[in-house]
């Protein structure tokens, strides 16, 4: 498969997961589609700076966050919701989950092994630690900065619906 | 004499209206805190609408509860009130209406009893349909599959898998029971699902399917509004809300141990 054909498919799955998880978190019905089609731009962004420019995934989703969060504060007004409830979905198919589970799991095969494999999952405890916080913080900052930059546009987002 | 009597009246009926405006704002606050609303947004609302009438808010967000004191301009006259937080899970519906009503308020489109009304309303507005979230979320976590570079029959198990631990998750979270004890049981049974690849041999990216299988109990939003929080300076909510996020991150972490125990799946 060369590489357009897996960024559009990247693009196309990180939508679908972006509807369906921001479903649970029941966003007004006009977020749905401005929730897909940011996601859609935005996870393709982390995507190709990890696999084609070998960033680091904190840098990357920095990049991909930005690029949401621009994109929601802009949308915000014909979405006519807070820029908010479209960027934070658009954002959780690049939520950390997996280093966030296995911090924990690292912790307690932490407490289970001896003294020799102690320092290996000291060690997997800590980098997973560490990688999700800071994505997850690279994240806010990214999706953040554009409100803040912005904020006449992002909080009168919802003046006129 | 007769001037001294209908100045206190005047200022007894500027006390009962500043104490209607503190309740109802205190409560709007503790809503929206309920919903997931970032501290931000919630100060900027409940700061328009009471200037908008005329006061000055002081608005403390606690992690259980919320505490506004309002002054009037030439401040004589306060009212304060603490509200308990009412918690009603991640709806973002409910926080742009509550959005929209505050700039309404505030442009005087509705009157102060008219936005005590539409409030009650809000507050009462109902989830989206549960089937239809059951179908999306685990579409969505099927499509994570996909993004982690699992293959069709990744995908499949994953979607069962999300099917049954989702629809457990609801069917517990409707009979009451604590959310900590949901999210691990619900990330066992996930769990034991997503271990198909490996109990019998199927598909190509096993790992990815047991991986991903338990990604949609992950608390995506109440991390980023607790990051939000930080950036913002409320470390207190910050730290609520990320240690609310972690402890259900560790809730799921055990339900997922249990469920490769179970299945006796060594899979570091």
């Amino acid at each position: 498969m060369n590489f357009a054909m897996e960024i559009i498919q990247d693009g196309f799955f990180a939508a679908v997961a972006a509807v369906g998880f921001a479903s649970i978190s029941n966003p007004p019905k006009s977020a749905y589609p401005w929730c897909a089609a940011i996601a859609a731009v935005g996870h393709p962004v982390r995507f190709v700076l990890m696999e084609s420019a070998d960033c680091h995934i904190a840098l990357a989703s920095l990049a991909a966050a930005l690029a949401i969060g621009c994109l929601a504060v802009f949308s915000a007004p014909a979405a006519k919701c807070p820029a908010e409830a479209i960027s934070f979905p658009a954002l959780l198919p690049m939520i950390p989950g997996m280093y966030a589970y296995r911090t924990f799991q690292n912790l307690v095969l932490c407490l289970c092994c001896g003294e020799g494999e102690f320092h290996h999952y000291f060690y997997l405890t800590s980098y997973n630690l560490l990688t999700c916080i800071v994505v997850l913080l690279v994240m806010a900052i990214g999706v953040t900065l554009p409100i803040f930059v912005f904020k006449k546009i992002s909080f009168k987002a919802t003046r006129y619906i | 004499m007769m001037r001294m009597s209908s100045r206190t009246c005047s200022l007894e009926g500027r006390q009962l209206q500043m104490t209607e405006a503190c309740l109802f704002l205190s409560e709007y606050a503790a809503l929206m805190l309920g919903c997931g609303a970032t501290c931000i947004r919630i100060e900027k609302n409940v700061r328009r609408m009471a200037r908008a009438m005329g006061m000055r808010p002081v608005l403390v967000i606690m992690p259980s509860s919320v505490e506004l004191t309002l002054w009037d301009r030439e401040h004589r006259l306060s009212s304060c009130n603490t509200e308990p937080i009412h918690r009603k899970g991640i709806r973002f519906d409910m926080n742009t209406r509550l959005s929209s009503l505050s700039w309404e308020l505030a442009d005087g489109k509705v009157t102060f009893d008219e936005a005590r009304r539409r409030f009650a309303v809000i507050s009462r507005l109902k989830p989206a349909n549960k089937w239809l979230i059951l179908i999306l979320a685990s579409l969505a976590n099927a499509s994570f599959c996909r993004l982690f570079g699992g293959d069709l029959v990744s995908m499949g198990i994953v979607l069962a898998a999300t099917l049954a631990g989702f629809r457990l998750r609801q069917i517990m979270l409707e009979d009451g029971i604590d959310i900590r004890l949901v999210f691990a049981i619900s990330a066992f049974v996930s769990s034991v699902i997503g271990s198909a690849g490996y109990v019998f041999g199927i598909g190509e990216t096993p790992d990815v399917a047991l991986g991903t299988s338990i990604l949609y109990l992950i608390p995506g939003i109440p991390y980023l509004n607790s990051m939000s929080d930080l950036l913002d300076g409320h470390y207190l909510s910050f730290l609520s809300r990320f240690m609310d996020a972690a402890v259900l991150t560790a809730c799921l972490s055990a339900g997922l141990c249990g469920g490769l125990l179970a299945m006796s799946i060594k899979w570091f």
